[in-house]
């Protein structure tokens, strides 16, 4: 219906042209006034100035109202007859007609520049939404960020709520509650369809049972890799439903080439795999590790069977020997443990057993667990009374105590002084160890947390796998915490603090502290 | 291990031969009389056709849970149970000790730690048979019959939950009791999950009965999983600490 579209833009209109009207008058009487007060000539220059602002501001259609209003005042109120719109001097006919010409030329050139203005900024808004995507796709480790990302991608430009599904089974799993956007059962079976490929990718318009209106079908029917997404259309009529449509192809028509363009097909298939060689990584870890210390367990149950056997009493190198075994057992469990630990901290597996916990404790079986390898270690500990409890995991807490001793231990000499230090500061709790061994450089400093990296000055001469303090991390801000490393550099000795989180206000109070 | 009674039999249950294998031999080496057995229903056969002494139970068997044999051989037996567990499962660790499992031993684990265990829960059976009323710990003793507590022969004076708890660790002393008894021991079943209560009480009773409070050797902390009031059989495990203690700033 053309008379109802006409007449919607003219309604659009009419703000741009009621401002126009009220400029011009304002405009006339400002004029009117000064001629009238210095007998100054040819006034209607002076009503470019309506048509500039106006072109500008509300368009073409005002602009042409302020040329005409403009034309008109200037005829009434300033050339011969006055207050008559008739005018006989040609010269100022010919002055009008110049006008019109300048007016017309004018507000072109306004509305071309506003438009040309505005253009620039959709599109600046359109880069900056590229770009952002694109760094988003860039930081994407998985499918679910990527499609995340094209997911908030085209709700930007489309300007309606969206909702990708990665294909069949993520609509059938999703249960119809994503991202807060309830989406109707009625959709989640077309999405369905379309995904599996019996029904069109072109996209079907249906409404639910709510009345709502939505739009399903592929992102792309070239790449299914991109899924299918379902856009909620609202309460539309046919004509707005129409035009809508033809604006999403337009926009998945641009976002898949975008897409294709940015490389995510590749991107999404090359992080699929690389999520699964991640699993059939970590499983074999899981399950090497786990064969091997079966026998470990016996190898080592044994060396201490023999290390007090009766018939070997008197075999001192015999005996030396069994130790080795029992002492090489020992460490090789100790590798295993932390890569079982590292298998476990990156398939994300670290689910703390909270539980109020003294961190003496923690301290004090973290010391007993490294009891042999702190044998000739002078070790202190600084413990002020009254330290808060915390709420922790402290098996956790002492697994990562356990590493930082075991570094203690490894780099320091026989017979130096491990102080170890609590203390409560700021709603944070502050275990701290403190070694006199062989330091950090910088550049040991900067790398210390990595998984894998060992300093070179030890490579050589200590053994070790690298992942004792990234494992001591891990678990440190599972917790919660974070951890530090100070030295004051090569030779001068280690700290390496625990910080963990003291909710003051949380520890609950006991129902009868002096028991009855 | 010198006893004038006869050997002590033990039951060893465990999939693998080699440490049945090692098992056997250690303890053997320390005047036991071992019986093996290979899976769950072998070992509950086993323990109703022959008195024994102790249960050495590992946890994965190839036909049933470890944790089940732990729980069908606590329905009709007192015998002590230890059993071999794997790091890194605290909670299953309470789990046994709630189904009846006496204490734990952590795989990989040493012949020696074995044993320390295994004698702590043979004196606590001969204790319960005896009625033995004291429990000594290093410096300490509690006399369970006149609840009276003293420290180097010195009486001291504990509130009434403080003797509670003391008390029931003393009546598993050398095996570890979890937070979950303890807390419903002592404060009763709606506390059970109340974990700070006791590390409070556990604080202000160590300040009366450890001679050095900072590092406790004879109430220990098993962490995540409860308290021990250490029992160990003669072997001053506390000498072989090396912390030495600073006075706290």
């Amino acid at each position: 219906m053309p008379a109802t579209l006409i007449f919607d833009r003219i309604r659009k209109e009419l703000p741009g042209i009621g401002m126009t009207l009220a400029l011009v008058g304002g405009l006339t009487l400002l004029i009117y006034g000064i001629i009238r007060e210095t007998g100054l000539e040819h006034g209607s220059v002076v009503y470019l100035i309506p048509v500039v602002i106006a072109a500008t501001r509300w368009g073409i259609v005002s602009s042409v109202v302020a040329a005409i209003c403009g034309v008109l005042a200037s005829a009434f109120f300033f050339y011969e007859p006055l207050y008559s719109f008739r005018i006989t001097d040609p010269l100022e006919v010919l002055n009008l007609l110049l006008f019109i010409f300048v007016a017309v030329v004018v507000s072109q050139l306004a509305t071309r520049l506003k438009r040309q203005l505005e253009m620039a900024r959709q599109r600046e808004i359109g880069l900056r939404d590229l770009y952002a995507f694109s760094r988003r796709l860039a930081m994407s480790f998985d499918v679910s960020d990527i499609h995340a990302a094209i997911e908030d991608h085209l709700t930007t430009i489309m300007q309606r709520k969206v909702v990708l599904f990665a294909g069949m089974r993520e609509a059938a799993i999703s249960n119809g509650r994503r991202n807060t956007v309830a989406v109707p059962g009625e959709v989640l079976t077309e999405v369905s369809e379309v995904a599996g490929g019996r029904h069109d990718a072109g996209g079907t318009i249906l409404t639910a049972a709510s009345g709502e209106v939505w739009l399903v079908r592929a992102v792309s029917s070239k790449s299914p890799e991109f899924g299918v997404i379902a856009i909620h259309l609202g309460l539309e009529t046919q004509e707005a439903l129409d035009e809508l449509r033809v604006r999403v192809d337009e926009v998945l028509a641009d976002a898949t080439a975008t897409l294709e363009r940015l490389g995510v097909a590749h991107a999404i298939s090359e992080a699929r795999m690389r999520s699964q060689t991640d699993q059939l990584r970590e499983a074999l870890i899981g399950s090497v590790s786990h064969e091997l210390r079966t026998p470990l367990a016996s190898i080592l149950g044994a060396a201490t069977v023999l290390m007090e056997a009766p018939a070997l009493a008197k075999e001192k190198k015999l005996q030396a020997l069994v130790l080795d075994v029992r002492n090489e057992a020992e460490r090789l469990n100790n590798d295993i443990q932390n890569l079982l630990d590292a298998t476990r901290i990156s398939s994300d597996g670290i689910k703390p057993h909270v539980e109020w916990a003294d961190p003496e404790d923690i301290i004090n079986s973290a010391i007993e667990r490294c009891r042999q390898r702190l044998i000739d270690r002078h070790v202190t500990l600084n413990l002020p009374p009254d330290l808060p409890l915390i709420h922790v995991d402290p098996v956790l807490v002492q697994q990562a105590l356990v590493q930082i001793f075991d570094n203690a231990a490894k780099y320091s000499p026989s017979g130096s002084e491990i102080a170890v230090a609590a203390r409560a500061r700021d709603g944070r709790m502050v275990l701290s160890v403190s070694d006199q061994g062989s330091g950090l450089t910088e550049a040991e400093s900067a790398h210390i947390w990595d998984r894998f990296v060992r300093g070179p000055r030890h490579a050589t001469t200590t053994s070790g796998s690298g992942l004792g303090l990234w494992i001591a991390n891990a678990f440190i801000a599972a917790n919660g915490g974070k951890m530090n490393a100070v030295s004051e550099g090569a030779g001068l000795g280690t700290t390496v603090a625990i910080e963990l989180p003291v909710t003051q206000a949380a520890v609950p109070q006991m129902e009868s502290d002096a028991d009855e | 291990m010198q006893m004038s009674e006869p050997s002590p039999i033990v039951l060893v249950v465990d999939d693998e031969i080699q440490i049945r294998r090692f098992l056997r031999t250690g303890f053997e080496l320390n005047g036991f009389v071992v019986h093996e057995a290979g899976t769950g229903a072998e070992a509950i056969r086993s323990a109703t056709l022959r008195p024994i002494d102790l249960l050495i139970a590992d946890l994965g068997l190839p036909d049933m849970d470890g944790a089940d044999v732990v729980e069908r051989i606590r329905s009709w037996s007192t015998v002590p149970i230890i059993v071999l567990s794997v790091r890194s499962s605290e909670a299953e660790k309470v789990r046994l000790l709630e189904l009846g499992a006496d204490d734990y031993v952590v795989k990989p684990f040493g012949m020696a730690e074995l044993l320390a265990r295994v004698r702590v829960a043979l004196r606590r059976q001969m204790r319960a048979a005896s009625g033995e009323p004291t429990v000594t710990v290093g410096p300490l003793t509690i006399d369970l019959a006149v609840r009276a507590v003293t420290l180097n022969d010195k009486r001291l004076t504990l509130t009434p939950k403080e003797y509670r708890l003391l008390q029931v660790l003393a009546q598993h002393a050398g095996n570890v009791v979890t937070h979950q008894h303890l807390l419903k021991e002592v404060w009763g079943s709606i506390h059970v999950h109340d974990t700070h209560y006791l590390r409070i009480f556990v604080r202000k009773l160590r300040q009366k009965i450890e001679p050095n409070a900072d590092s406790p050797k004879i109430l220990v902390t098993e962490l995540g999983v409860g308290y021990r009031l250490a029992h160990s059989a003669g072997d001053s495990e506390a000498a072989t600490s090396p912390v030495a203690a600073k006075t706290a700033s």
